[in-house]
């Protein structure tokens, strides 16, 4: 500081330093308040708030009258049946068509399904902590989630070995959904089903992959 | 006029100083690394604004906007793809620039600020290649970002709220695309700029540091024009390799993300796959410190890279030997080269392991429709058109082939051992159109063909494709590559249902 050009006019009493001292720490206080007043909005707002981590309500969705009518008449195999399905996506909302594998049992096969899946019958495995009421019981009928548990491949139903198959990476699964070879660690998700004044519905569920568990992700 | 400026601004003297500096040692192409990055800097800079006037980052419209760039933008491929390969030019000169500053021990005192401004310069650099990979928004894009994602995630402690930072909500989706773009173009971009700024100020201040010895030297040469038109043939040479890129090898645009398809096997970018080598190279589970295991993910992904980066930045502290010249450093130089050694042959290594599994799922996707590899735009138009003038029930069925069989019977048709047979000279193909046809409705498993078992099932394709697109790829398998046998109409289709 010795060196510099500059003289100052001002003494260097107490009461010069008091002031200068004050004009400092205000400096420093207001650049404090106006970057963290900047700061703290701009990072609050990118951390995903409570509506985009929302897994959504629950929504049931008609299923195709004709395909589940056929369904319910002659399936003897797993059949896809459509519906339409809300999509959202951020802010964008879409509609399109996807479909659920409807499993149509006998009496005989119901009890071959509790037999298979313990998972969905068995507490706690069978708490599937659906928000909507889920019965797989005495209704003869059995939707699976297209979508593979392993990694997320839509799976086919081979008619010639009586089971579904999954094209990506060979998980196989009975008719009732038990997992019997393959890398995925648990049997297909069910979906639930209800039947209201006639019309057969369907919620649609997004689940976690890979896991043992069953958990879900989303309602879209 | 020069001194009305001058008296103003200080510039002309500023220029002059900065054109007369002495350049110790003399001008030489060893000391271009650093500006040509800079050339490739402004390259990506003028083509990413440029981008920006057509790109509209959404779910909905990134891949479409993408394609619209190729299609219906004058120069648009050309652009696009130069700014592909720019980002890779930058990387690789700023590699050299780097390797360059370690070995002529020019990140010593007084210049360690430089050097740590340098190295975070590197890391803004590789964030920027990691983010712009997903903007495209096709197969590679979105299948290698959710890997990143993933391994963000998986990092102890942090990884949660870094995962959930970048993709901003339960899905890889519109809103991941939005904040991706939004760290590409604005967040590094501007964080890169100012401290490319400082990098360059610092740098006024220490003057060059000239050539790898302990002597000042003796002989100086000029920064200008020796090595400004030193500076300028290796630009020129980045320009030119840079256009000649993206004019014969345009960036290549797969299909567009699909959640739905985890056969589809992701590629990084070229600088990341020492990286994906060294994850490859180690084992699932490694150890356990307590009840914490550590897996070799965990070291791969995070502990091995920030270990190395901890190193690089603060690499003046840590070598703190005084020589500059060669013969006085052989551990540094030696440890240096091996480094280069290791992180070449990790990368050759994750190359090859990331062919391997491209190989084994069958090249599923991976054939781009723009670009590089991408089939002419006009007969794909053609093919796609379904109707109208492009009635060419071949090329119409070529269309659904690459849509819908190439994961498993693969554009070739050769099939993939094991999976999914051949249909390029199969007989069964060439034969009875009634059974072909069959097969496309009901599907097929179980069957040997030719003599093999194939352990995919062909899916049952009735009410997914209409029976002219039936149709139509019947034609396209019976009368492509080596077949030679006669199409098949809608009507036969039809009729056999």
């Amino acid at each position: 500081m010795s060196d510099t050009a500059h003289v100052h006019d001002e003494p260097e009493t107490p009461a010069e330093i008091s002031r200068r001292t004050f004009m400092t720490q205000v400096t420093v206080i207001a650049g404090t308040i106006v970057g963290l007043g900047v700061a703290i909005p701009v990072l609050g707002g990118l951390v995903p708030s409570k509506d985009i981590l929302d897994a959504g309500k629950p929504k049931w969705y008609p299923l195709n009258a004709d395909e589940f009518e056929q369904f319910e008449k002659a399936a003897a195999d797993p059949m896809k049946i459509t519906f339409p399905k809300t999509t959202v996506d951020g802010y964008l909302m879409s509609e399109s068509n996807d479909y659920v594998w409807g499993v149509k049992m006998t009496p005989d096969q119901e009890a071959q399904f509790k037999a298979d899946r313990p998972d969905l019958f068995q507490v706690p495995h069978g708490d599937v902590k659906y928000e909507v009421p889920v019965t797989y019981e005495n209704i003869g009928i059995a939707l699976f989630s297209p979508i593979c548990p392993h990694l997320g491949c839509r799976f086919n139903w081979n008619k010639d070995e009586q089971q579904f198959l999954c094209p990506c990476h060979g998980s196989t699964y009975t008719k009732f959904g038990k997992h019997m070879a393959g890398p995925a660690n648990r049997g297909l998700d069910p979906l639930p089903f209800q039947d209201k004044s006639g019309i057969a519905q369907v919620t649609w569920i997004n689940f976690e992959q890979t896991t043992a568990d069953r958990l879900i992700v989303s309602y879209t | 006029m020069l001194n009305w400026i001058e008296e103003r601004t200080g510039g002309i003297s500023a220029l002059k100083n900065f054109l007369t500096e002495d350049v110790p040692g003399g001008a030489s192409y060893w000391y271009v690394f650093g500006s040509a990055t800079l050339i490739a800097l402004v390259i990506q800079i003028v083509t990413g604004i440029f981008l920006t006037f057509y790109y509209a980052p959404s779910s909905a419209t990134a891949w479409e906007s993408t394609k619209f760039i190729y299609d219906h933008v004058s120069g648009g491929a050309f652009l696009l793809s130069m700014h592909f390969w720019g980002a890779s030019a930058m990387i690789a000169l700023m590699t050299m620039h780097l390797l360059q500053v370690m070995i002529w021990g020019a990140y010593k005192k007084p210049r360690e600020i430089m050097w740590v401004i340098g190295v975070i310069l590197f890391l803004l650099t590789l964030v920027l290649g990691l983010t712009g990979y997903l903007l495209p928004w096709d197969l590679n894009a979105y299948s290698a970002s959710a890997v990143s994602i993933k391994i963000a995630g998986d990092i102890p402690i942090v990884g949660p709220a870094q995962a959930n930072f970048l993709q901003d909500g339960l899905q890889m989706g519109t809103l991941t695309i939005n904040r991706f773009f939004g760290i590409h173009v604005w967040l590094i971009p501007i964080m890169l700029l100012g401290l490319v700024g400082l990098h360059l100020a610092v740098f006024r201040h220490n003057g060059a540091a000239g050539p790898p010895a302990d002597e000042t030297p003796r002989k100086f040469g000029r920064f200008f024009p020796d090595q400004i038109f030193m500076d300028t043939v290796a630009s020129l040479v980045t320009f030119l390799v840079i256009v000649s890129l993206a004019v014969w090898m345009p960036a290549p645009l797969l299909a567009k993300a699909d959640p739905t398809n985890s056969a589809f096997v992701p590629s990084p970018a070229w600088y990341f796959f020492p990286l994906f080598g060294l994850l490859n190279l180690l084992p699932g589970n490694m150890f356990s410190v307590g009840s914490f295991a550590v897996s070799g993910e965990l070291i791969g992904t995070a502990i091995v890279p920030a270990v190395f980066v901890a190193i690089l930045m603060f690499l003046p502290w840590i070598d703190r030997n005084r020589k500059r010249a060669l013969n006085q450093r052989p551990y540094f130089i030696g440890l240096t080269l091996l480094s280069v050694v290791a992180v070449f042959g990790l990368g050759w290594y994750g190359a090859s392991s990331v062919q391997a599994h491209i190989a084994a799922s069958g090249g599923a996707g991976q054939t781009p429709v723009r670009g590089y590899g991408a089939a002419p735009a006009g007969a794909q138009e053609a093919a796609a058109a379904g109707g109208g003038t492009a009635s060419n029930p071949v090329a119409l069925g070529q269309a659904v082939y690459s849509q819908n069989c190439t994961s498993c019977h693969s554009a070739n048709g050769s099939g993939v051992p094991n999976l999914a047979p051949p249909l390029d000279g199969n007989p069964f193909v060439t034969g009875d159109a009634a059974k072909v046809i069959a097969v496309l409705d009901n599907g097929l498993h179980g069957q040997a063909v030719m003599g093999k078992s194939y352990s995919t099932q062909m899916p049952a394709w009735k009410g997914q494709l209409t029976p002219s697109q039936v149709a139509n790829v019947i034609s396209y398998i019976r009368g492509s590559w080596s077949n030679h046998a006669g199409a098949v109409t809608e009507a036969q289709v039809k009729a056999a249902k």
